[in-house]
């Protein structure tokens, strides 16, 4: 009894145990939200293959050129923070300890989620063309300029 | 004569928030037939492992198995994975896993036990239990960066290094924990009400749990000797101070009791990785396909783990499987209620700790 009297008594002017409202901020060290830097990436797509959720996407330009561009989605990201440990240049992607905020549906994350997913596979193997067509086109450009040269060769022969 | 009549608990109850669905038929509210049903959260994990997911990253989709074993699941993947690539993590990596699976241990189990004490109407105790469970949140969280998925254990190690200033934060809020705990244990020893209400109720006899292949708390409630962490090789229990929990008397009561000491258990070995923590690497480079079979049986809070993973030297694998602690507990559970009071049924089913999510996967 006496024990129970002092405990109430304790309660009375002790603070309270739940947190007070709104504003709780995520201690140091939280795994965040994942920050892009476009200057120091090198487009090695290293992260897009290594995501579990597959909650980053590269969409291909249509020249051929190695000119990626990076979408992230918060709400697909499972934050486990694999593509950062993966990433070879420092400082492309860093993890930060920020939470994302909620999505309303004017936003529409799914809907512009499946859009970019679907234009991110078709410009890939347009780009994967391209890219085989300039390829094929300065192998042949390599091989003329051999035959070029081997016709020069027998012609200071001859 | 009495009356017949079928009676359905769940798929959705107020006593137990997990989907699983109970048809009972009773007479005179005695027990005489079951049926179990569950299926309901089934979400193809493991042919999505099997299918499209590379091994590396299967050790982040697993955990999304269950919420509160989620770092058992993650680490028996590992160590299994581990085996077939023939890597033996550095001693540095062994004792964090060691200490971030027997933190997830303590807020798996006071999280069990505060529902056990709301299935006995004690609503006091479960809000206490609940915010001492806090404690351990919040140290989990400074360790690994999340308070539910923790995405802490990698194939090769662990994904970060324990530093000093959280060392420290761990130290002071565990202690605080460790005052909590000896109280709470006082508590669920002495008070009235608690032996009361679970003494002597949905008793499993020694025989029965053998019988049926009762795993964890349920076993060792009822006096079988089992207990994966005991005969595992792969981390370093025995060096911590690991010591098995066994009651005899088979009963609720008994099974709290395996699962109050077994809190102070893990505490002890928290203090000695915190106090003895090897110096050196927390990851190393692994090299290698998995190629051939391996297993892994984990101690998770609930019971035994199993996985079985087959590879034949490509990135995806060729079989995963999971077997859970909770489905080797349903037949136990099935036989014990027949004959049981239609009354005791939330604290026996609460009692065994369900996890629903991690059974249908």
């Amino acid at each position: 009894m006496l024990k129970m009297f002092i405990e109430s008594l304790k309660n009375l002017f002790s603070e309270p145990a739940t947190l007070p409202g709104f504003g709780t901020e995520p201690p140091k060290g939280y795994r965040g939200l994942i920050v892009y830097n476009k200057e120091k990436c090198i487009f090695c797509t290293k992260c897009e293959l290594v995501c579990p959720a597959g909650a980053i996407r590269f969409i291909y330009p249509e020249d051929g050129s190695r000119n990626l561009e990076y979408k992230y989605n918060p709400y697909l990201c499972i934050y486990c923070g694999e593509c950062v440990r993966e990433c070879p240049k420092e400082g492309a992607l860093i993890q930060t300890d920020k939470m994302p905020e909620p999505a309303t549906k004017e936003d529409n994350p799914n809907e512009t989620w499946f859009e970019i997913e679907k234009l991110a596979e078709e410009s890939k193997k347009k780009w994967q063309l391209a890219l085989a067509k300039k390829r094929q086109e300065a192998l042949k450009k390599a091989q003329q300029a051999k035959q070029g040269k081997k016709e020069d060769n027998q012609d200071k022969k001859n | 004569m009495g009356n017949k009549m079928i009676v359905p608990f769940g798929s959705q109850h107020v006593a137990l928030p997990e989907p699983v669905r109970f048809v009972f038929e009773t007479e005179n509210e005695i027990i005489t037939n079951v049926e179990v049903d569950v299926g309901y959260v089934h979400r193809g994990i493991e042919k999505a492992c099997q299918t499209k997911i590379g091994y590396k990253q299967v050790a982040y989709v697993v955990p999304r198995i269950c919420g509160l074993c989620s770092i058992s699941h993650n680490m028996a993947y590992i160590i299994a994975i581990e085996k077939l690539l023939e890597f033996e993590a550095p001693k540095r990596a062994k004792y964090l896993r060691v200490l971030a699976h027997e933190l997830d241990r303590i807020h798996s189990h006071l999280f069990a036990m505060a529902h056990v004490a709301e299935a006995a109407g004690y609503e006091n105790l479960v809000m206490y239990l609940f915010r001492d469970r806090e404690l351990v949140m919040e140290c989990l969280e400074l360790l690994t960066g999340n308070r539910v998925q923790f995405d802490y254990g990698c194939i090769g190690g662990v994904n970060r290094d324990l530093t000093p200033e959280v060392e420290k934060e761990l130290r002071k809020k565990l202690k605080k924990l460790e005052e909590r705990l000896f109280w709470f244990r006082d508590v669920y020893l002495n008070d009235y009400t608690l032996n009361l209400r679970w003494k002597g109720v949905g008793v499993i006899p020694k025989e029965m749990a053998e019988k049926y292949n009762a795993a964890g708390p349920v076993a060792r409630g009822s006096g079988v000797r089992t207990d994966a962490r005991a005969e595992f090789d792969a981390l370093p229990y025995r060096e911590l101070g690991f010591e098995m929990v066994v009651y005899e008397d088979g009963d609720i009561w008994a099974r709290n009791m395996v699962r109050m000491d077994e809190l102070l258990i893990s505490m002890r070995m928290i203090w000695n990785v915190l106090d003895g923590l090897p110096e050196g690497n927390y990851k190393e480079n692994v090299k290698g396909m998995p190629k051939g079979e391996a297993v892994c049986r984990w101690e998770a809070p609930r019971g035994e783990l199993f996985y079985h993973v087959r590879g034949d030297g490509k990135q995806i694998l060729t079989r995963m499987r999971v077997k859970t602690p909770t489905f080797s507990n349903i037949p136990v559970l099935k036989e014990l209620f027949i004959g049981a009071n239609y009354a005791d049924v939330p604290a026996i089913i609460i009692s065994f700790d369900p996890c629903l999510s991690c059974t249908a996967r």
